[in-house]
């Protein structure tokens, strides 16, 4: 083939690129739910599977709080209904496109990992019922990369930050920008083993929905940082004690 | 600044809570992803003129079309799919096509980026039939990959139709009602009823909050935007927590000892949706099996 461009061709790839590049700059990134219907059904099935672990551990530590403590029963509730609202509220961005935070993280670091679990999968079911976002077969894949993956990572790091003793605020902004791509990260890996590339495999795959995925979800993930950080020291300021009371609800964060 | 779209209403709050408050505000019905598209689920449920059938019904005879379109994986059955949920939802449910559709659109974002990066692959030899030279490798498709492509769009289209049958026709206090059916821990379905109503309260919330931030130029710039967002969003958090305080004893007050009973309206099967919705998933089978 020859390798140098005509004209035509080159009007070609410049038409192209002006495309991606507006694809680039308007998305409409919501936090990148796989969608209803996108899995072949074995992959469903396995990733809600290796949640149930998980989801089982939630349970149970959700169930002893409340033992404990039934009052926490509408504390969770009103934690999963926060998640759930900040989740699907347009966020503030330069381009004018319209963004959702995935809201997790900041569960993650409040509530503990193991609520936001449980908490995460109802969230995504009414994601999908009121949203339309993700789906009911994806719900498998959607809750370990959002529920599970990048709450765990968020969480890791925040408690890893406090450990070293890193800026409390730098910590929240790492552990939620982390967190996020963490989740990116796992869904184009979730994609990507569904549909493997022929030439490439299941790495190239990924390559390439890293690359699609990148110009809304990098931008995004830097956003949800600053924005929890932003919450959380609204939270410092006003609601001292609040922030305490959430402790005994997970033995998250004092 | 932030433009005047998120000033037009994101948040229909309208199940019966607040019967007085949906109709201040036009819907406008256009395709594509508008912000906020999520109550408006919320409220055509409750608004669709098959909101009278067994919601067990409803939910099983819609999940089971989605595993179908899912597992049989054939353009036809998918086809079939769009059509007849489309005719549920808009003649049968008596939905503006405007709005199915718009609805529809949501994920498409999600379905062009998913489905191009399926199509389209790099290689270092130029294979394939269509092919780019980049400097580095190629660029390059088929038409068996865009082929697929194209099957795959309407495989998710068909199942995503499948799944807004279901939540265009079913409020979703019903929708939990009949997960407590299937048996679902007790503790998971009171969750989530508390927190199906907890969110329109904090959308509530929300916009109060925003509205009064707005007309204090709070979303001025997109500093002054991630100021006012982060603040609202963690005095959310603090009403939020004062509010389940609140409900609490309020529960309490009213005789809560650990069980929350909901009421729940009496929608008796009709034989005849069954024998149709049987009969449909034959249909499915029986074309598949003809075009495998």
């Amino acid at each position: 083939m020859n390798t140098r461009l005509n004209i035509r061709e080159k009007r070609f790839v410049a038409v192209v690129a002006a495309i991606a590049l507006v694809f680039g700059f308007t998305p409409v990134a919501s936090a990148m739910h796989i969608m209803e219907g996108y899995l072949p059904v074995g992959f469903s099935i396995a990733w809600g599977g290796i949640c149930i672990p998980f989801l089982i551990a939630g349970y149970l530590s959700i169930k002893k709080t409340l033992k404990e403590n039934p009052k926490t029963i509408t504390l969770l509730a009103m934690a999963g209904a926060y998640v759930f609202v900040l989740s699907s509220l347009k966020i503030p961005s330069v381009t004018g496109s319209c963004s959702h935070m995935t809201g997790t993280g900041l569960g993650a670091i409040l509530f503990g990992p193991a609520a936001v679990s449980i908490l995460g999968i109802i969230v995504l079911l009414f994601q999908a019922i009121l949203l339309a976002h993700g789906g009911l077969t994806t719900l498998g894949a959607n809750t370990f990369s959002m529920a599970i993956a990048g709450p765990f990572v968020t969480y890791g790091i925040f408690i890893l930050c406090k450990k070293i003793k890193i800026n409390r605020h730098v910590g929240v902004f790492l552990a939620a920008a982390i967190g996020d791509l963490f989740t990116y990260c796992v869904t184009a890996f979730q994609l990507a083993l569904a549909y493997p590339s022929e030439s490439g495999g299941v790495a190239a795959s990924m390559v390439k929905f890293l690359a699609v995925f990148a110009p809304t979800q990098l931008p995004l993930a830097i956003i949800e940082g600053i924005l929890t950080v932003v919450i959380i020291i609204g939270l410092e300021t006003y609601a001292q004690p609040e922030l305490n009371d959430l402790g005994y609800l997970t033995g998250g964060v004092k | 600044m932030e433009n005047s779209s998120a000033k037009r209403l994101d948040f229909v709050r309208t199940n019966e809570k607040s019967d007085n408050s949906h109709h201040h505000y036009k819907h406008h019905h256009q395709i594509g992803h508008k912000h906020g598209e999520g109550s408006a689920i919320d409220y055509y449920a409750y608004a669709s003129k098959i909101r009278g059938w067994n919601p067990s019904f409803k939910v099983a005879f819609s999940v089971l079309t989605l595993l179908l379109c899912i597992v049989l994986n054939n353009p036809l059955v998918s086809l079939a799919v769009i059509v007849s949920m489309a005719y549920l939802t808009v003649v049968k449910g008596g939905l503006p096509l405007g709005a199915y559709l718009s609805v529809l659109m949501i994920p498409l974002t999600f379905i062009i980026l998913g489905t191009v990066a399926i199509g389209i692959d790099f290689s270092r030899q130029p294979i394939g039939q269509f092919n780019l030279y980049l400097g580095f490798g190629y660029l390059y498709t088929s038409i068996a990959k865009l082929k697929e492509m194209v099957f795959l769009m309407m495989k998710v289209f068909g199942a995503i139709s499948a799944m807004i049958m279901m939540t265009l026709s079913t409020p979703s206090s019903e929708i939990i009602g009949v997960l407590r059916k299937a048996h679902v821990p007790k503790l998971i379905i009171e969750l989530m009823n508390l927190i199906y109503r907890y969110i329109f309260i904090l959308l509530d919330v929300f916009n109060n909050m925003r509205n009064s931030a707005d007309s204090r130029q709070g979303y001025c710039d997109f500093k002054t935007s991630c100021q006012t967002f982060g603040n609202v969003a963690s005095n959310m958090l603090v009403l939020s927590l004062k509010k389940a305080n609140a409900y609490y004893t309020a529960m309490e007050a009213r005789g809560y000892e650990g069980d929350l009973v909901f009421l729940e309206d009496e929608k008796p099967f009709q034989i005849s949706q069954v024998i149709y919705a049987v009969g449909f998933m034959l249909f499915l089978l029986l074309l598949w099996y003809v075009t495998k």
